[in-house]
């Protein structure tokens, strides 16, 4: 199933759009023939624990979940399967918090965090794999994100292809028309967080283009 | 003008080319009263606060995006716009204007149509992005 | 732990007044040339008619430049050495008038911090209301503002 791993509702200080424009975009995106099973929420630096979007994900027929996007020291993580747990025990908001002691301590409470936009310049992990850094605990990074600039997809592909790292695909929409301009197709059907924890643990997935997904058919 | 019922999801208002050359950015920090020297007028100031170069005014570049949406909807049709500047935007090269509707609803007896609105480069870069919601006449009816 | 961000949060709850700003042909006709706008009733008192106002209005954005005249106090963020404008928002809420006097009341709204491509920023974000000389809102605007290294 296809899912946009990575994108902002208002709720995300630098979007603009609602939850609602997003799942109606989708029907725009369906009518013309392109295959959106679901979203993934990773508002910046907090998790909304008390937003409950089942309704609209019910009457627009998308599957809509929550992550967080998070500022380190080594640029920005996606975590899914956010709980409370790790709520107290990372601190969300620390813009300088540490990627390493995020990432386990995710593991830690059934969570799963990974690097975003790995290839951004200026805050992307390849930038700091090339100061001297390593991160052992990498397996999965954002290989496509909607939001990069040129030069900043190929930065991650690069890192995939020479750390064998497995990637996934997300928007980065900060803008009703943007959800969904790349997604991650998955082979598990996913109801919720925890099996779409479970979908990235079992690494049987790849990042997708929206214009490649037509009418459910990835264009080869 | 359209009329409400002229307008979809999907649609597309512009493409628009606009250029802010450096006399135009000159004299609208005229207008605007910036403090000089500034990194929109003055190459030193540019640079010395890391830009690649001269820039325009985000507040420019809003009034710039502003005129999309009045040439297409009337003087009065903005009813917000809310915008990112996201990126430095260069003086004399070609900026492209677009907004997409995103959604088309009735409010409090408004008819409104909500768009995305963008300025972008040649190379696909994202100047400034928001949203912006304008207010559209309903069809008259003929008695 | 946090970076702790150091600024006056006493400004917080403060409303800041500036004005008046006299709305004037000239004003109009040097916002209208230096951004290539060309709708009639931003231009003239007969385009404006035409489209169904009494006088000549001013572009929406007019406030968004007036607003820096808005002379807003320091927020002594301890942090950054450049400010950049990270984002406006305006919502106009009645027509401004060639003639009209407009004044202001600002506050401040929120300031946090976040990392991006230029590395750690800090944003303050302001909101002003403007209003005519019969006491009606005319706009809403708000500013956001990014500090960086």
């Amino acid at each position: 199933m296809y899912l946009d791993m990575h994108s902002h509702s208002v709720s995300s200080d630098d979007s603009r759009a609602t939850v609602e424009q997003y799942v109606k975009w989708i029907q725009v995106l369906r009518k013309r023939g392109h295959t959106v099973d679901g979203i993934v929420l990773t508002e910046h630096r907090k998790f909304d624990f008390d937003k409950d979007y089942s309704a609209l994900a019910s009457q627009y027929n998308v599957l809509v979940l929550k992550g967080s996007e998070l500022d380190t020291r080594y640029g920005h993580f996606l975590v899914y399967g956010v709980t409370p747990a790790l709520t107290r025990e990372i601190d969300f908001s620390d813009v300088r918090m540490d990627a390493r002691a995020l990432m386990q301590a995710a593991r830690r409470h059934d969570a799963i965090a990974l690097p975003a936009h790995p290839g951004r310049f200026g805050i992307g992990l390849t930038d700091y794999i090339a100061q001297g850094e390593s991160f052992d605990d990498v397996e999965i990074v954002e290989r496509l994100n909607g939001g990069s600039r040129q030069g900043e997809n190929e930065r991650a592909d690069e890192l995939c292809q020479s750390h064998n790292l497995l990637g996934i695909g997300g928007s980065d929409a900060h803008l009703t028309s943007h959800i969904a301009t790349c997604m991650t197709d998955f082979e598990a059907d996913i109801r919720n967080e925890s099996n779409l924890v479970d979908a990235l643990l079992g690494k049987a997935f790849q990042p997708v283009w929206l214009e490649d997904i037509v009418n459910g058919a990835s264009g080869s | 003008m359209p009329y409400i019922d002229e307008v979809e999801l999907g649609d597309e208002i512009g493409p628009v080319e606009k250029v802010a050359t450096d006399e135009d950015v000159a004299n609208f920090c005229d207008v605007w009263d910036a403090p000089e020297p500034n990194r929109f007028t003055d190459a030193e100031a540019a640079a010395k606060s890391g830009m690649p170069g001269m820039i325009v005014p985000g507040i420019m570049t809003m009034a710039m995006m502003a005129q999309l949406l009045t040439d297409w909807g009337g003087p009065g049709s903005i009813k917000d716009l809310d915008l990112v500047f996201r990126q430095p935007v260069p003086h004399n090269q070609p900026l492209t204007l677009a907004a997409t509707i995103t959604d088309v609803r009735e409010e409090e007896g408004e008819h409104l149509v909500e768009c995305d609105i963008m300025m972008t480069g040649t190379e696909g870069e994202r100047y400034v992005g928001g949203k912006a919601i304008v207010i559209l006449a309903a069809r008259p009816v003929s008695s | 732990m946090a970076m702790e961000l150091e600024y006056d949060r006493s400004l917080y709850g403060v409303e800041h007044k500036a004005g008046p700003f006299e709305i004037t042909d000239e004003i109009i006709d040097r916002a209208n040339s230096s951004t290539g706008e060309t709708g009639p009733a931003f231009l003239s008192d007969e385009g404006a008619r035409e489209a169904g106002y009494r006088g000549r209005i001013a572009p929406p954005t007019l406030c968004c430049i007036l607003v820096r005249q808005v002379s807003l106090p320091d927020v002594k963020v301890k942090f950054g050495r450049t400010q950049m404008h990270a984002g406006q928002r305006v919502e106009p809420k009645a027509p401004v008038y060639a003639g009209d006097r407009l004044t202001a009341s600002s506050h401040l709204k929120d300031v946090y911090t976040k990392t991006g491509r230029s590395g750690t920023m800090v944003f303050i974000v302001w909101e002003t209301t403007f209003s005519n000389q019969d006491g009606q809102v005319v706009a809403e605007v708000q500013e956001s503002f990014a500090k960086r290294e």
